[in-house]
């Protein structure tokens, strides 16, 4: 196997696998990667066993043949090599050489044979969605993320499900830890392809590495399939294996009935947040929201620091609201809200807050108090 | 004023309490087996220079007709909690030393309590009434003199050193009742010159530092009668645990699990009894060769029940390869906040809540059986050998 490949074709995408090669696995060899040769190039593959990525480059290809190699000396010997033309050459069984006419590096491989395969998914039904628009739900939505021990599919996961309502043909990713929620929609517009998807779960991981390759505007084509979820670009697709598990019944708790509606001004209310949560540690996160006659009035406790408060000035004229939040809930979901000015819909101590910008409403968060 | 109460000779105390018939003989209470040491030796036998910590031969040997006992943990921490439970009321501040000893900050408790005097001769009636038991307490501004002034006049004394009287003691303190000063210590200190508290007076800090280091700096203060250390209460410290070495060495996983029960039961009614939850749950095993392993796992949701805390454990003890028999095993929690701290609530119900809050009320109803009708009156079917799955 003999081919050039140019450095500034291959770089960036190097260092957008490393999520995915870095990842341990119960397999040594996924922290490589595959490269084999084809019709108009090379083709890139790695794995963690649940994400899998395949991509095509254009290459001048004068042998053909397969490697395997490390997916981050590679991509550090390519993000330095000092030419644009890469010359990389098996010269026996698993040692690859990789040169230009100034500088040479021999590196070993391991055997293609124990590459895990990548699933060879056929008659998938494709949508189309704008790469940008998926990009921003995949981020609203795995901003909630499990901690490291957390084994629980709904939490580990995105709840992902593409239906027909009335409202339009529907797109929707649900993300939540138990404590908050946070759904995003996109509504697919007439000329995209759109197929009805059941309700499936994703893993915030894959969709973390999926959402690096959504770096430019444009179409891309999504699809489930068996059981995985399959990002499509031009050259390069993503398949992600689906966990098995129920995701709970949310639609109860998103539903806005009684709730006052309080609009906000985004800016000053993320900096009384970020002054009420000085206070705020590990242990003591709780912050306590007076909701009175036009005011709210914050404080923050902390047995070992102290206390701040602050008035905050709403519009508010229904019976006073004592409730507690984590302050950190609140900021993660309006750093995500692109509007000026939030709703936040509260209905009593107990329930949990809704919160959403004023204009779009295909992204809102819920929010669940804490037990004074 | 800070008040030190050491109980007199408290395991043979408790035995001759328990058994009428030691009351007046010599009793040494030791460990499990032969190799043993002295824990303890009621005055008697300590005329015959028992003393603890000896070699349990050599103090059979110095007095061969003293009863043997063998230390009753389980008994001993009882009667303790009841003693601890008696200073409670006395003031809110108790740090307890050890299972026979304790500090108490009784500053402002005079309008309620009485005088030092009168509340210490209270104390020690008390403690005599409920547990037929003598202790000695010395009280003092300074916290190590009150630790030293219980020892001046034990058994059954008290001794009051006054905020005038503090220069006085200080000056003619020999430096090696001084606690913290061991063998070593002494020794420089001896080289320098100085033999009571006041002689350090003469001696620079920088040569203290320099022979001794920070601790020297320390008896500069005390020497000066001023000690910055202050009673730390229980409710206070930054982490409850217990641990228990095995009757004998073992791999059985199945005893461990059940210790490890018992073990959690202990310590979430130590977590009820100062309302606080804890952050944090920590294991700890010691191996037949004493290398030791700890592991810890950190919750989100802080928690209080004997069962999430045998839960915690329990996935902690899971992970543990035994290449080896233990003979050490505790369980530990930290990351105390109070009880009454905001608890971040659940969106969607919690399967398993329902059953921790029956089981947190069940864990309560026996706290109050146990405070009612007193220890043992009600425990797991576990601890009794019957084969059932814990906290099902």
């Amino acid at each position: 196997m003999k081919f050039t490949i140019r450095k500034s074709d291959i770089t960036d995408i190097l260092s957008k696998v490393q999520g995915i090669t870095g990842r341990k696995s119960n397999l040594a060899i996924t922290a490589n990667i595959l490269v084999k040769t084809n019709e108009t190039g090379i083709s890139f593959i790695a794995t963690d066993l649940e994400t899998g990525f395949e991509g095509n480059y254009p290459a001048n290809v004068e042998s053909t043949g397969v490697i395997t190699i490390n997916a981050r000396k590679f991509f550090e010997i390519v993000q330095n090599f000092p030419s644009d033309d890469i010359l990389i050459e098996e010269v026996e069984r698993q040692w690859i050489r990789i040169s230009s006419d100034k500088v040479e590096y021999h590196i070993v491989g391991m055997s293609p044979d124990d590459f895990p395969d990548i699933p060879v998914l056929e008659d998938v039904q494709y949508m189309e969605i704008d790469a940008i628009k998926l990009r921003k739900m995949i981020e609203k939505t795995i901003m909630i993320s499990p901690s490291s021990d957390e084994k629980r599919a709904h939490i580990t996961g995105v709840f992902f499900e593409s239906v027909k309502e009335d409202h339009g043909k529907i797109i929707r990713m649900v993300s939540t830890d138990g404590r908050r929620l946070s759904k995003a929609e996109f509504v697919s517009g007439g000329d995209l392809d759109f197929y009805d998807s059941p309700g499936v779960i994703i893993p915030k991981k894959g969709l973390s590495e999926v959402s690096k390759l959504l770096d430019s505007d444009g179409i891309i084509a999504i699809g489930v399939k068996d059981n995985y979820f399959i990002v499509k670009k031009d050259h390069e697709t993503i398949i992600i294996g689906l966990l098995e598990g129920d995701f709970p019944a949310y639609s109860e708790i998103v539903v806005k009935d009684d709730h006052n509606s309080i609009k906000i001004e985004k800016r000053n209310f993320n900096m009384m947040l970020k002054r009420m949560s000085i206070l705020s540690t590990e242990s003591y996160n709780g912050v306590i929201f007076n909701f009175e006659k036009n005011r709210l009035m914050v404080t923050a406790t902390n047995p070992d620091l102290g206390e701040s408060k602050e008035n905050f000035s709403i519009t508010f004229d229904r019976e006073p609201i004592e409730v507690a939040f984590n302050p950190k809930y609140f900021m993660e979901t309006i750093s995500v809200i692109e509007e000026d000015s939030i709703m936040i819909n509260i209905r009593d101590s107990k329930s949990p807050c809704i919160i959403e910008g004023t204009e779009d409403k295909h992204f809102l968060s819920v929010i669940m108090p804490m037990k004074i | 004023m800070i008040l030190h109460l050491d109980m007199d000779a408290f395991f043979a105390s408790v035995e001759q309490q328990d058994h009428p018939e030691l009351r007046g003989k010599p009793v040494i209470i030791s460990g499990r087996s032969m190799r043993a040491v002295v824990s303890t030796a009621s005055y008697e036998a300590r005329v015959f220079g028992v003393r603890s910590a000896m070699p349990l031969f050599q103090a059979v040997k110095l007095c061969p007709q003293a009863t043997v006992i063998q230390g009753r943990m389980g008994r001993y921490k009882d009667v303790s909690q009841s003693i601890f439970n008696i200073l409670q009321d006395f003031s809110p501040q108790v740090e307890p030393v050890s299972i026979d000893e304790a500090y108490l900050d009784i500053r402002g408790c005079e309008r309620i309590m009485g005088s030092p005097l009168f509340m210490a001769q209270t104390i020690k009636d008390t403690i005599r009434q409920k547990e037929g038991l003598t202790c000695s307490i010395g009280i003092s501004p300074l916290k190590f003199l009150s630790k030293i002034a219980s020892d001046m006049n034990k058994p059954d004394g008290i001794t009051i050193i006054g905020v005038d009287e503090v220069q006085g003691v200080i000056h003619d303190l020999p430096i090696r009742k001084v606690p913290g000063v061991g063998e070593t210590t002494f020794k420089y200190l001896e080289q320098l010159g100085v033999r009571t508290l006041g002689d350090i007076k003469r001696v620079s800090a920088e040569t203290l530092k320099n022979r001794i280091g920070v601790f020297g700096l320390r008896l500069k203060d005390l020497s000066q009668g001023i000690d910055s250390t202050c009673v730390i209460p229980l409710a206070e410290r930054k982490s409850i645990s217990t641990e228990q070495t095995l009757d004998k060495d073992t791999g059985n996983r199945e005893q461990l699990k059940r210790m490890l029960l018992m073990q959690a039961d202990d310590v979430a009614r130590q977590l009820r009894q100062k309302k606080v939850k804890a952050r944090t749950v920590s294991l700890k095993i010691t191996f037949s060769n004493f290398k030791q392993h700890t592991r810890r796992h950190t919750v989100q949701t802080p928690i209080q029940s004997a069962r999430e805390i045998y839960k915690e454990a329990l996935a902690l003890f899971e992970k543990e390869h035994l290449p080896l028999f233990l003979r050490l095993i505790g369980l530990g929690t930290s990351g105390l906040i109070p009880e009454d701290q905001p608890v971040q609530a659940l969106l969607f119900a919690d399967s398993d809540k329902n059953g921790t809050e029956k089981w947190e009320k069940a864990e309560r109803a026996m706290d109050s059986i146990l405070g009612k009708y007193g220890k043992n009156t009600v425990k797991r079917a576990v601890s009794k050998d019957f084969n059932v799955d814990p906290g099902d």
